[in-house]
């Protein structure tokens, strides 16, 4: 006798439909762990102050570049993408949005800033949804930065105050300009931070004790160029002086992840020429820490890090 | 030119001087003040009013002690009732967040900053204006730049005989250029 219910009709056409789902229950559990791996897509988003400067952002730009196949090529991360905190873009909410749209799971930030500073622990964090500094949160309004909270989940690496990095560039750049050892001091310049003034004068003076041990050049100072000191060239200048009383000629070294015209040329430029005799007594050579081969292999190394803790975690 | 249409162009001169004045008052004087407090940023922030207050924790503390407890317990003494999230800027501090306020115990002497922010009010608002920190806001902003233009030549040009331009105005247009030119040539020394 032939049913012509609907129901059962419906039922005999969707039966090897329902039959296919059970079957996929049943998937053995290495298969699971094989499409959750699948879903899972991890980026890199290196994340730097930003600057009107385009040899600044070009520097940025070729260390991504210059990371870029150890990092896709040793480790379980998708892409790579750099990011500017402000002033420009690619700013950071776009280029999360960019990973969410791609369908990235996780983005590692990996800031390229010295070391602690407010934009390190309380904007960047802000910016991405983790935090919410009440006073990031009215400044980044008022400046136009962007506040994005992403559909992947954002894990944010130390800071590149590994103190070898920046002792070995400095060594290497002070080592470059030095005539004679014993007859110069270094003026060591960087952008400061004023709630962690402690920190930046610790890791600051690590680094010239370590020129000292190495060179053999044991007097230095230390100067700020950044908001600190309202961007003044005048900490140079004293900096600088505070060499010259006690040794021949200074060495300066811009402690500056890039190079930018306005911090390398107008402020510890402009400081130094007012320091008299400066064409005689003073070494410098407005470069930056980048390029560096500490800094990449140390970009490369936190990124297969934080990758093989996001594999374990899935 | 035949003196009617002379004084009719005068006229629309006049208008538009008056007119255009009236409208951009209000925000010719927003900017100006904007301008004074935002020369002065380095002495002062013009954008938020941040208290801080001084508050001793009495004691020292070991980092890995920190814990939510002791978190409540600062900040009950800052005066707050409730924390949203606390973290380390480093090995010696400790910063916990409240909704428009902030607190930074220095661990290893127990002294902390308490800094609550607010916005300056009126000065926030003329700030937002002038550093263009609404997107569209750049666009009505040429439009006022241009209109300024206009506001000063059309009164340069306003009244004829010994007080019009080519009275006193041209003494006092030029004595207004020499603190600018001077600034420039003093500048160019140093």
């Amino acid at each position: 006798m032939q049913n012509n219910n609907p129901f059962f009709v419906l039922l005999a056409c969707m039966l090897p439909l329902i039959l296919s789902g059970c079957n996929t229950a049943s998937e053995s559990p290495d298969t699971l762990v094989q499409q959750e791996q699948d879903q899972q897509k991890t980026g890199v988003l290196l994340v730097s102050h930003g600057s009107h400067s385009e040899t600044w952002r070009t520097t940025l730009f070729k260390l991504e570049d210059n990371v870029r196949e150890r990092i896709i090529g040793n480790t379980h991360v998708d892409g790579i993408k750099s990011a500017f905190m402000e002033y420009t873009e690619p700013s950071i909410a776009t280029r999360l949005k960019e990973f969410d749209k791609e369908g990235y799971s996780d983005v590692i930030i990996v800031p390229i800033l010295l070391t602690v500073s407010s934009h390190s622990f309380d904007d960047i964090p802000t910016i991405v949804g983790i935090k919410e500094n009440p006073e990031s949160v009215e400044m980044l309004k008022l400046e136009k930065i962007e506040r994005y909270t992403p559909e992947a989940e954002v894990h944010i690496t130390p800071l590149l105050d590994f103190q070898e990095i920046l002792q070995d560039n400095v060594l290497r750049r002070a080592r470059d300009l030095s005539q004679n050892p014993e007859e110069e001091g270094l003026a060591l310049i960087g952008y400061g931070s004023e709630p962690y003034k402690e920190e930046w004068t610790k890791l600051f003076e690590a680094t010239a004790d370590h020129v000292a041990a190495e060179t053999g050049i044991d007097t230095y100072s230390i100067g700020w160029c950044g908001h600190i000191v309202r961007y003044s060239p005048d900490s140079t200048t004293t900096a600088v002086e505070r060499v010259l009383e006690k040794e021949k000629r200074a060495i300066v070294i811009p402690a500056l992840v890039a190079f930018d015209e306005n911090f390398q040329i107008r402020i510890i430029g402009g400081g130094i020429e007012k320091v008299d005799n400066n064409q005689e007594r003073v070494l410098y050579k407005p470069d930056s820490i980048l390029p560096d081969p500490g800094v990449e292999k140390w970009i490369v190394d936190i990124s297969h890090e934080y990758s093989k803790i996001i594999d374990k975690k899935q | 030119m035949p003196k009617k249409s002379n004084d009719s162009l005068r006229k629309i001169n006049a208008v538009l001087h008056r007119d255009l004045g009236y409208f951009f008052a209000a925000l010719l004087i927003a900017y100006s003040l904007s301008g004074i407090a935002l020369n002065h940023i380095d002495e002062w922030n013009p954008d938020f009013i941040v208290k801080k207050t001084s508050l001793d924790f009495d004691g020292s503390y070991d980092r890995q002690n920190v814990d939510a407890e002791l978190i409540r317990h600062f900040s009950r003494i800052a005066g707050e009732d409730t924390f949203r999230l606390y973290d380390f800027p480093s090995e010696r501090q400790v910063k916990v967040y409240y909704k428009d306020a902030t607190l930074l115990v220095n661990l290893a002497d127990g002294s902390g900053t308490y800094e609550k922010i607010s916005r300056r009010p009126l000065f926030y608002q003329f700030n937002v204006l002038h550093r263009n920190s609404v997107d569209w806001w750049k666009w009505a902003s040429d439009i006022f730049a241009v209109m300024l233009i206009i506001i000063t030549v059309t009164g340069v040009i306003m009244l004829r005989g010994k007080n019009g331009f080519s009275g006193r105005g041209k003494w006092l247009a030029a004595a207004g250029l020499i603190p600018p030119l001077a600034a420039l040539i003093l500048q160019n020394f140093q």
